[in-house]
Formats: C-alpha cells, sequence, structure tokens
C-alpha cells in the first residue's frame, strides 16, 4: 500500500502528512538528515558492542585481514606464483583485501542489520534506513586499519605510490557505496523473505574468487571481461590498484561498473523504501 | 478548524493473518510466472488461506492544541493500533491523517538499550531512537540522570542494572522528551509505586504546561485524573467520544452489558494447560459487611504445583481494594499438589461501599501464573441507614464503623 510522507516547515512546527492513497518515491532525506545523531550512535555502539568482553579487543581488526593476507601470500604469491609485473605480491594483495575487507564487512553487516534490529523497529518510529546506513560508519575502523597494513607494506617495500593516487579517494567512495547498495537490498529483501540471509556468506564467498582480490582481473581471458566485470567490485580494486601503483588506466569497465553501482543503489534505496511501509507488520 | 494538531480522517488497519512467509514467496514467484505467461492461471492455494482482519476500521477525529485525549477500551479493541498508526510505526490501510509539530511516542519503555553499554551511552542511544538531538540531550543530561536516581551508576554497563533501575532511566529518557505531540501506552504501569507517583506527576506537567497528549491506558484513574476528553474504541471503531468521565461511564456501561458470566464462570482457560474450572459467587447482589460465599475450582492437565493462589478485588477505576490470600485454606493445603484445586470459602465480612467491584485470581505454580482480572463482578448496595449519608465519591472506598465511648 502506498504511502505519503511530507513534511515541511509551519508556524514553526513541522508537519507530517500520512496518506493511505497516495504514493511516493520519496525517500525522505529530509527525515533522514533530522534522524543524523541516531546514524553517529547507532554506528558508535556496534563499535562499542563489538569488541565488548573481548580479551585482544580491536587487535581482532587486525588478525583478520592479516590472517587473509597470509594465506594469500602462501598460496597465490609462493605456490601459484600469480605474475603481478613489478608489484610485490604482499602489497598487491593488501590493496585488494583492504577494499574487499570493507565491501563485504558493510555488506554483511548491513544486510543483516534490519531483522536484528527488529524490536526497535516493532516499537517506534524512525527512518528505517538509518540502520543499514550506520553499517558503513562501522566498516571504517577495519578499512583503517588495513589501509594502515598497505602503508606498512608501502614502506617496507620501499614502493613509491603512483601520482594517480589523488583517485584513491574516489574509488574508496564508490566501494562505500557499492557495499551500502548490496546491504540495503539484502536487508530489504530479508525482511520479506528469510531465505536470503542464508545468502549472504554464500555471495561474500563466492564474491572474493569473482574479484580480483588475490589475482589481477587481466589473468581472465578477454571473452568472459565483460561478464567478469559486471560484477562492480572487479573494476572498483582494480582501478583503486591503478591509483596506487599507476600502470595501464581504468577503461570502459569502470564506466560501467560506476553505472552497474548507481543503478544498483537507486533501486535499492527504492526498494527499501517500499519494503520499509510494511516492514513493522511483516518483520 | 485551524487549531487542531492532529486530525484523523477515516484511517483504517487491515491485517493478512493465517499466512506463512514462505508461503509469500512461493506465491510472489508463482506470480512472476503467471506475469511472464510461463502459467496460465494463478494458484488459487495461496490465496484461500489468506485472511484479512480489520483491526480498525474507519476512525476520525481531531485533537486540539494542549488537550489531552485518552484512548480507552477492551483488551483488542484496536487501542494501540491506532497509535501505532499515529507514531507512524506502521502505516493505515485507508485514510489520512495530519500531525502538526514533533511526535514523541512512549509506547515502550527501554526501546533500543543495549545491556554492554553504559547508563550514560544509552540515555544518548535512546534519547537520539525517541527523536531527540544530541545536544538536547546533552542539555537535560542533569535532569534526566537525578529524575530516574541512578547516579551512581550512571558509567556502569546497563546489564548489571536491576530491571527497576533500567525501567527508571528508561522511562526518565522518554519523559524528558519534549515533542509537541505526546503518545503514551500504559507505560505507568510499570516501576514502583514510588516512581510511579513521580511518573504521574510528571504527566500532570506536561498536560499542564499545554502540551498534547494522546494517552491509552486500562487505569480509569490515570484518564480521568489527566484527560480532559476520551475515545471508546471498541472492535476497531471509535464508538463514544465526550469529556472522559463520560466516556468511562460509557465503557463500564458497556463492559456489564458484555459481561453475563459476572456471577460465575465455567470453563475458563489460564493457559493451555491450566483451566478455571469454575468460579462463582453464591451471591453477586449484598450489602456492605455482609458475607460474601465463593467457589473455585481449579483443573490441570498434569500434576500442578501452585504455592500462591488469591482471590483479587477491584473497584471500577480498577484500582485493587484488597486481596484474599487463599494459602491460608485447608482446602487449599490439602488439595494444592494435585490436578484438581477445589476451594469453597467465604469472606467473612466486605467493608465496602456501595458499587460495582471486580473478582479476579492471582496464582503461581509451575504450570501458570498471572493475575486473572476481570473474571467475576460484585455489586455492593448501598447499606441502610437511619442517618443522610455523605456522596459516595466522599466517602472513599472502605466503609468503616463508628461507636462513640462516653467518658
Amino acid at each position: 500500500m502506498p504511502l505519503f510522507i511530507l513534511r515541511y516547515q509551519m508556524n514553526g512546527l513541522s508537519k507530517i502528512v500520512v496518506d493511505s492513497k497516495r504514493n511516493s518515491l520519496r525517500i525522505g532525506f529530509k527525515d533522514l538528515k533530522n534522524y543524523s545523531d541516531l546514524f553517529y550512535i547507532l554506528a558508535y555502539k556496534d563499535l562499542r558492542v563489538r569488541y565488548a568482553q573481548t580479551f585482544l579487543g580491536i587487535i581482532w581488526a587486525i588478525l583478520q585481514p592479516l590472517a587473509t593476507l597470509m594465506i594469500f601470500i602462501l598460496i597465490f604469491g609462493m605456490i601459484v606464483k600469480v605474475d603481478t609485473q613489478d608489484i610485490p605480491y604482499p602489497l598487491f594483495a593488501i590493496s585488494g583485501i583492504s577494499m574487499w575487507t570493507y565491501f563485504s564487512f558493510v555488506f554483511s553487516q548491513s544486510g543483516n542489520s534490519v531483522i536484528g534490529a527488529q524490536e526497535m523497529i516493532k516499537k517506534i518510529y524512525f527512518p528505517r534506513l538509518v540502520i543499514p546506513l550506520s553499517k558503513a560508519i562501522v566498516g571504517f575502523v577495519d578499512f583503517g586499519l588495513a589501509l594502515l597494513m598497505l602503508v606498512v607494506l608501502f614502506l617496507v617495500y620501499g614502493f613509491a605510490p603512483s601520482t594517480n593516487l589523488i583517485f584513491a579517494p574516489l574509488f574508496i567512495l564508490l566501494n562505500i557505496v557499492t557495499a551500502l547498495s548490496f546491504g540495503i537490498w539484502l536487508s530489504a529483501l530479508t525482511i520479506r523473505y528469510r531465505d536470503f540471509h542464508h545468502i549472504i556468506p554464500f555471495l561474500i564467498q563466492f564474491g572474493m574468487y569473482a574479484t580480483p582480490v588475490a589475482y589481477p582481473g587481466r589473468l581472465v581471458p578477454d571473452k568472459y571481461q565483460f561478464l567478469y566485470n559486471l560484477n562492480p567490485m572487479a573494476g572498483l580494486i582494480e582501478g583503486f590498484r591503478w591509483s596506487l601503483f599507476g600502470g595501464n588506466p581504468p577503461g570502459i569497465y569502470l564506466f560501467m561498473s560506476i553505472i552497474v553501482i548507481l543503478l544498483l543503489f537507486i533501486s535499492g534505496l527504492i526498494y527499501f523504501k517500499r519494503v520499509e511501509e510494511i516492514m513493522a507488520d511483516i518483520i | 478548524m485551524s487549531d487542531s494538531l492532529v486530525k484523523v480522517e477515516g484511517i483504517g488497519k487491515r491485517y493478512k493473518i493465517g499466512r506463512r512467509k514462505s508461503a509469500e514467496m512461493r506465491e510472489t514467484f508463482s506470480n512472476f510466472l503467471t506475469l511472464l505467461k510461463l502459467r496460465t492461471t494463478n494458484n488459487k492455494f495461496y490465496e484461500d488461506r489468506e485472511s484479512e482482519f480489520w483491526a480498525l476500521k474507519d476512525i476520525s477525529f481531531q485533537i486540539n492544541e494542549g488537550e489531552a485525549v485518552g484512548i480507552i477500551g477492551r483488551n483488542g479493541a484496536g487501542k494501540s493500533t491506532l497509535l501505532k498508526l499515529l507514531s507512524r510505526i506502521t502505516k493505515p490501510t485507508t485514510g489520512r491523517f495530519e500531525i502538526h509539530g514533533r511526535v514523541g511516542s512512549l509506547l515502550e519503555v527501554g526501546t533500543g538499550f543495549h545491556p554492554e553499554l553504559t547508563g550514560r551511552e544509552n540515555i544518548y542511544l535512546n534519547g537520539t531512537i525517541l527523536g531527540m538531538r544530541r545536544a538536547e540531550i546533552k542539555s537535560k543530561f542533569d535532569e534526566i540522570i537525578t529524575f530516574s536516581g541512578v547516579e551512581e551508576f550512571i558509567d556502569t554497563p546497563v546489564k548489571h542494572y536491576s530491571s527497576g533501575m533500567k525501567v527508571r532511566l528508561a522511562f526518565s529518557v522518554a519523559a524528558h522528551l519534549e515533542p509537541e505531540i505526546l503518545i503514551i501506552d500504559e507505560v505507568l504501569a510499570v516501576g514502583d509505586a514510588e516512581f510511579q507517583k513521580k511518573c504521574l506527576g510528571k504527566m500532570e506537567d506536561v498536560t499542564g504546561q499545554g502540551r498534547t497528549v494522546l494517552f491509552v491506558s486500562h487505569n480509569m484513574r490515570a484518564v480521568s485524573q489527566l484527560c480532559d476528553r476520551a475515545i471508546l474504541i471498541n472492535e476497531g471503531k471509535a464508538v463514544y467520544s465526550d469529556k472522559s468521565d463520560a466516556v468511562i461511564e460509557k465503557y463500564h456501561e458497556f463492559l456489564s452489558n458484555n459481561n453475563q458470566g459476572n456471577k460465575y464462570i465455567e470453563n475458563y482457560p489460564l493457559n493451555k494447560s491450566v483451566i478455571l474450572n469454575s468460579f462463582s459467587l453464591k451471591e453477586n447482589e449484598l450489602r456492605t459487611n455482609e458475607v460474601v460465599e465463593f467457589n473455585l475450582n481449579i483443573e490441570s492437565n498434569s500434576i500442578n504445583h501452585i504455592t500462591d493462589l488469591s482471590l483479587l478485588i477491584f473497584d471500577d477505576n480498577y484500582v485493587r481494594v484488597g486481596i484474599v490470600d487463599l494459602r491460608s485454606n485447608d482446602l487449599f493445603e490439602r488439595s494444592k499438589i494435585s490436578q484438581n484445586v477445589s476451594i469453597k470459602g467465604a469472606i467473612n465480612n466486605l467493608p465496602l461501599i456501595e458499587g460495582t467491584y471486580k473478582i479476579g485470581i492471582f496464582i503461581y505454580s509451575n504450570l501458570c501464573h498471572g493475575n486473572f482480572n476481570d473474571l467475576l463482578e460484585i455489586k455492593i448496595l448501598p447499606r441502610n441507614s437511619d442517618f443522610l449519608k455523605y456522596s459516595k465519591s466522599a466517602r472513599g472506598i472502605v466503609d468503616l464503623n463508628f461507636s462513640s465511648i462516653v467518658c
């Protein structure tokens, strides 16, 4: 059923109109802005709770990418001997791992977030979108630590980053949007069909092999390149590497990734909005 | 009206019941196939299982600025659904409403409390969930802590709090929300008596300040004290709206018309394993200080070890006026560890002034525990007296005797 919510200022008071007959594709940015503090506080709560009563605390956030890095160095660097041209393999791998770690963390956290907040949703109003969106902030801690490892490896190998480095923030931004797009889609789908809850870990595991995290994307045969690049993370990680190490600039596939990401993001917001209206009833 | 803050026009809410979620996905899939013309007809199998239920139908009302309005009605009448719609937790199926100003709802105190966070952190968390800004919470922080009375433990994780402390902290946050329209559902039932008094005081402050309040409660005394106006809801429809005392009276009338078994009830299930076989009064119309004889039979499907059993007596405002502790009864001692507990007894004198009282039971056993408030009704008639009595409202609840002593 359609729902129409509009807020505007009248006599200094905000006005809320809820009409069952009118439909709206409004995302309610104004409403989100009113709840911006909630956004930060939910992220703070997650960070505080995540390592509460653990002995190693924040060290866990370093151990996970470090372990992945070790395995990659062993398998792809030493056994398979993946050709990364003149980039030292550990440096190559950690650049992919840092981006993928952020993506998979935010994707799985936000994908499961709405189900996890069902008690709140049944009892009180607030823009539901705040819940998956706040996970983007939580992921910064792990991402920051992975980037720190990247910087350390740059220093260890005495490798000078490329001048393309100024484009790195763009790829990081795109990574945030991609992770949120998947997260928003999955969080809304999980509310309606719990089956999707089980799909998330599968997608992440499968996705890591379908993305150039441990190996360079050019190893994929040309005839499969188009299909391969439908995965927006492929273009992003290749682009991020280009900004760090230089080489061939990203071509048409990066634009394709950006279009896929924007389509996923906008459709995700619209779908989430539609599910939001019936969320409290079906959760 | 230009100054109405809340304007509700014909809102209704329909729920679909008896429908499983997995069926929904199959249905979506089957609709999808129909859409693709891969199948000619839709599968009727899923539609048959679905049934509809209107929790609310065609409700319209307006609330002006500074008014406090009570919503009353029996359990399941649709009161909570109405509040859920107005606080935008869920949306109406039909109709529309307009609200001018910020809405704060106290549907459930303590929503979003996280046990690992400290009291201080939870104040911020809970406050922002309720719609407050961080700066706003900061400015009221000291007030919130003082009101809650948990100052000493403010930097202790909430998981170490007693349930009473949690409730006090949560209510304190909610009470300091300053919305133009405050929606409250039954929160006054929480906490100890002292804290309830504090809360009622806070509520009086809020209504006194000209805040607009929508109040759902079973506590008729609170409704009558706090609300100017009330709306009676029954079976999803607003059946009566007037000054709160008039509506409360209508509600009582309504309850007694709908309550045939007020002298006895039979086969009343307390839960899935314990049933109240019979509960009856010998007479349910008597005079002050007369003997009340009763009969109580409880049956269960397995051994029911009852540790507590009492009769509860309420006045027509649902204020508990007394209990009869049946643990002292001999019969009860003999039959309490069995599948059938039968008690025949009498309250030797019931010194209540005239009026209608409700009798319920409280039971605590391995199979079942809780208050069952609204079981029987007893009517006390005015005592014959040779002098002119004061009015009922002046005489309180208990009728006391007096004899003079000549010095």
